[in-house]
């Protein structure tokens, strides 16, 4: 029976095989069948019957979705699940299809505001104020900020969501991304702060006073424009640009 | 300059990679891609400059559920290269900033068409899941390493092509615009220059204060003190 428990090495090969989660995402099955391919170590091992491995492949290529940072902890939740039915003889497809479907859609709701609303663009500021500063440098201090904590989950989600099961989005590690989640939008309201603050005097010296007051219309343009979907931020800039170079001719 | 070009496409290749099918390191993200492409052309100034703009508007862009977003990783590429190439001609401030002004329209109109072109990589990604599940079904385990090469490869293939024929068709078009706009566009540069920053940023403080008033006051609080250090330890 021990033949049939995963070991370290396949929990890697599925964190490995899980950043590739989106490599075919279609708008059918979404991540559907990057799910089954990360999700493939765990069933070679407790299935070695090649046709029932095969056929349990088949079905987990059905849709799926979820924010892909934390599909690794559904992954490994959903590891466990399977060696538990395999270890009591009493498998049931439908069940991992519901755990599977709810850890998703809770996933998506934490992972969405965490990495797209919340750490992206912390990273995305804190590159440009070093860009701005210091160059080069910018480019490094996004991917550090962004990938501590993007691939540290990406890679460690699936042991730590096998180690937990289906109960690892409990409410102390909901409580614990939320309040992650509230601390680097704060952080993130001061960044904005120090950039703007550097954009109007760079290294000490006042920026002109053209470039102060455009800056100060678009900081007024943008947070009147932020709550409405259309026209996207895209659109408003291609706008803008074609404004000024409309009206640098009439000068 | 081949040897240039040829770095270009493979940083657009890797760039389309990486923004959705592996990993999503944020290496595909404007600031990334103009660092990398300004030591490839020796010009790290115009490079950031132009990458500067695309990445605070590409942070303000969210790939939330199913909605697709700008492809910055594209109009990264696409727009910081045809400044580049813009700006090798005479050594004026003013070509370098016309450079700028055409290479992020130019990443922003890449960026925009990027949508369709992406929406039609995902409904030709249908097909291989179907093939994926009969192929599975039929015992051929192999399938969804296949698919997942195939999936990689095609994301790889449609950025680089899409890059080559944007930088192409930018550089060629756009030549001529420099070499006799120059004074406009650099005039233009001066103005939109600033409120695209502006804009960019206040998507990102909207997103980040969420109507709460503690979090308004800590970025006043933090600009003005900010200003107020930089200006008096400033020379």
């Amino acid at each position: 029976l021990n033949e049939r428990r995963l070991r370290e090495r396949d929990l890697w090969a599925m964190a490995l095989r899980a950043l590739a989660l989106q490599a075919t995402w279609n708008y059918e099955r979404q991540q559907g069948v990057g799910w089954a391919w990360a999700f493939s170590p765990a069933l070679r091992r407790l299935h070695p019957d090649h046709a029932t491995r095969c056929r349990r492949l088949a079905e987990e290529t059905a849709y799926f979705n979820t924010q892909p940072t934390l599909a690794s902890l559904a992954l490994g939740a959903a590891a466990a699940l399977e060696e538990r039915q395999v270890a009591a003889g009493t498998p049931d497809d439908g069940l991992l299809a519901r755990v599977k479907a709810a850890m998703g859609a809770s996933l998506a709701a934490l992972g969405d505001r965490l990495f797209w609303f919340t750490l992206r663009p912390v990273a995305a500021c804190a590159g440009v104020l070093f860009a701005l500063a210091a160059g080069a440098m910018g480019a490094v201090v996004m991917l550090m900020a962004y990938n501590g904590l993007h691939l540290g989950l990406r890679l460690n989600g699936v042991s730590w969501g096998y180690r937990r099961g289906p109960a690892v989005m409990d409410a102390a590690v909901r409580g614990r991304f939320e309040r992650l989640t509230r601390g680097l939008a704060i952080a993130g309201a001061g960044l904005v702060g120090v950039l703007v603050a550097w954009l109007l005097a760079p290294g000490g010296v006042p920026a002109p006073l053209v470039f102060q007051a455009a800056l100060g219309a678009g900081l007024a343009l943008g947070l009147m424009t932020a709550t409405r979907a259309r026209p996207s931020p895209t659109e408003w800039a291609l706008g803008l640009g074609a404004l000024c170079v409309f009206a640098a001719g009439f000068r | 300059v081949t040897v240039e070009l040829l770095l270009v496409l493979l940083i657009a290749g890797l760039a389309a990679v990486d923004a959705t099918p592996f990993a999503q390191t944020l290496a595909s993200q404007p600031l990334v891609t103009a660092t990398v492409l300004g030591a490839v052309f020796g010009d790290w100034r115009t490079a950031l400059e132009v990458g500067v703009v695309l990445q605070i508007l590409s942070a303000s862009t969210l790939p939330i559920g199913a909605r697709t977003p700008e492809d910055y990783a594209g109009g990264g590429v696409i727009g910081v290269t045809i400044a580049l190439l813009l700006a090798q001609g005479p050594p004026y401030a003013m070509v370098r900033d016309s450079a700028a002004m055409l290479g992020v329209l130019a990443g922003l109109v890449a960026a925009t068409l990027g949508v369709p072109l992406v929406k039609w990589q995902r409904r030709r990604n249908e097909a291989l899941g179907r093939w994926a599940e009969a192929e599975l079904r039929a015992g051929h385990e192999g399938a969804l390493a296949a698919a997942h090469r195939a999936g990689i490869v095609f994301a790889f293939a449609v950025g680089v092509s899409y890059a080559a024929a944007c930088i192409a068709l930018g550089t060629l078009a756009l030549g001529p615009v420099v070499e006799h706009q120059s004074l406009r566009l650099s005039r233009a540069w001066g103005i939109a220059h600033p409120l695209w920053i502006g804009l960019g940023l206040a998507q990102l403080l909207h997103a980040f204060v969420q109507r709460r008033l503690a979090r308004a006051l800590l970025f006043g609080g933090v600009l003005l003190a900010s200003w107020l250090l930089l200006m008096v330890g400033g020379p």
